[in-house]
């Protein structure tokens, strides 16, 4: 059983909640908050236990921080266990794709749409906007509506 | 390796972004040493439309269009997700009817999908004839679905807490007209594809995914199921009336092309059982829970859903915080994790096996730029 195994293997990393989620109204049997520093370690012990990683994302919590929310499942199994993660603005989260291969192109959309940097990406570019764009489009304080200058053709 | 004072040099060999075999647009960089890959570095994003950043900006139903947008060839596997994360959310219950109505429509679905990329893939492989097959067969499901949805391509039928329209009896008739139908062409696709000897030279062998990489990258979809791991959304994490019918899950056992060609072959087949099985038990009733709030605010909470397309795991990943709008609305499409695979996987391979790995794993494009 994933969900009894899942929290044991997590045990020694002192995370700050491993609890079982409420499945038929979130989607998730584990809810887990750990630190941005400590998912590298997470990563590892999830992998360990068969998991994949599923999704990779943030959301723009508030003004003063992010939050990296991480889904894993399993081939064999039905547990999917959810990670959050808080990261202060203008910080940097480490990268977990030296351990998830396939987390590699997750980062880069994160750091392309929320301005988020991975320490240790082996190639943290854009991926999804232009590479001169200037803009972090998911950022809440980005307009919903495009700011329209035009001007009038002389 | 060339060892006698030559300089070794490699090149750059631009693919696409504008190539008929990239089924969209993608642009890959392929570092080339002769003619084998020594680098593959993709540049995706050229039709990306913000789907993300419009469902902050949209309430709830005005963000529904947007998902036969995003694969337009499993429209409605990417309507199920959405609808029932957002059902999740609300606490509304479907009618049975309406979750057999939206297997059968579903599941018809998946099979338009996996019949344009049979007849796709073969003509990258420079196979004409198929193609005509597979549209031919194509062409009636499509008739059959526009009959309720009222489109051909980019459907939005289903609606938080069950579909608009029930089906009439014209529509269950043509359906199950249409599944003897394909069933009697199995016989034409395998004979004019999988004993050829030229495309079994093409596809066995090359393009290997092992289980270990599939971890990795979290592959999902027929491309898993290819390398042997049963892991399919339908069975694993039932849903909607997925558990009242008996189906297969079809594996391979090398991972290669020709295993992930014989996998949607299979589904198909697999397809047409449930149909059969959900048109013989379709239950009476309403389509639509009666109880529906026309406003939609959810308490503010998070859900996470995840339903089978016909290329993997769409994980439609909502944040409510009580608003009529979503906070946040993730888009976990299943092409962006295969593609990312797809791209280790060139390495070490003649230029001429990249079409056929490229279309192997079934790649619609706007579905990864969303």
């Amino acid at each position: 059983m994933l969900l009894d195994s899942i929290p044991k293997a997590l045990a020694p990393l002192n995370l700050e909640k491993v609890a079982p989620g409420d499945y038929s109204k979130t989607g998730c049997h584990l809810e887990v908050a750990a630190t941005p520093a400590q998912m590298p370690a997470v990563a590892e012990a999830l992998l360990q236990e068969g998991c994949f990683l599923e999704s990779l994302t943030a959301v723009d919590t508030s003004k003063a921080a992010f939050t990296l929310v991480y889904h894993f499942a399993n081939f064999s199994e039905l547990c999917r266990t959810v990670v959050h993660a808080s990261l202060a603005k203008d910080t940097e989260a480490p990268t977990i794709s030296h351990v998830y291969p396939g987390a590699n192109w997750y980062e880069r959309e994160v750091y392309d749409l929320f301005g988020i940097k991975f320490a240790g990406h082996p190639n943290l570019k854009r991926l999804l906007l232009p590479e001169d764009a200037t803009i972090h489009p998911l950022r809440k304080e980005f307009p919903a509506e495009a700011e329209v200058k035009a001007e009038a053709p002389k | 390796m060339i060892t006698s004072g030559i300089e070794e040099k490699t090149f750059v060999l631009n693919l696409g972004p504008q190539h008929p075999s990239t089924h969209g647009v993608l642009r890959v960089l392929l570092e080339m040493d002769g003619e084998y890959i020594v680098n593959a570095e993709p540049v995706i994003g050229y039709g990306h439309r913000a789907h993300e950043h419009m469902a902050e900006n949209r309430n709830y139903l005005q963000f529904l269009p947007n998902m036969g947008r995003v694969d337009y060839l499993h429209a409605l596997a990417f309507n199920h997700g959405y609808c029932m994360a957002v059902e999740k959310l609300i606490g509304v219950q479907v009618p049975e009817r309406a979750e057999f109505i939206r297997v059968i429509t579903n599941e018809l679905n998946r099979i338009t999908s996996h019949l344009l990329w049979f007849g796709a893939y073969l003509m990258d492989l420079g196979a004409f004839t198929p193609f005509l097959y597979c549209f031919d067969d194509r062409e009636h499901i499509l008739d059959l679905l526009d009959r309720i949805t009222g489109s051909r391509l980019t459907y939005c039928f289903y609606r938080f807490g069950g579909v608009p329209v029930d089906l009439d009896d014209d529509f269950i008739f043509g359906c199950r007209a249409f599944i003897k139908r394909l069933r009697s062409r199995w016989v034409d696709y395998h004979n004019l594809v999988t004993k050829n000897v030229i495309f079994i030279h093409r596809a066995k062998g090359v393009g290997v995914f092992t289980k270990e990489q599939c971890l990795l990258y979290g592959i999902t979809g027929p491309s898993l199921r290819g390398s042997g791991i049963a892991y399919d959304i339908r069975k694993s994490e039932p849903y909607s009336a997925y558990p009242l019918f008996n189906f297969d899950i079809p594996t391979g056992e090398n991972g290669d092309i020709f295993d992930r060609y014989l996998v949607r072959l299979e589904e198909m087949e697999q397809s047409c059982r449930i149909i059969e099985q959900a048109l013989d038990k379709l239950p009476n009733g309403p389509v639509m829970a009666e109880k529906v709030p026309k406003r939609i605010k959810p308490a503010a909470g998070e859900v996470y859903q995840a339903v089978e397309t016909a290329r993997g795991e769409f994980g439609c990943y909502i944040v409510s915080q009580g608003d009529i709008k979503p906070y946040r609305v993730k888009l976990r499409v299943p092409s962006f994790a295969n593609l990312s695979l797809m791209v280790e996987s060139f390495k070490d391979n003649l230029v001429a096996d990249v079409v056929a790995i490229l279309g192997s794993i079934d790649v619609v494009i706007p579905e990864i730029d969303r």
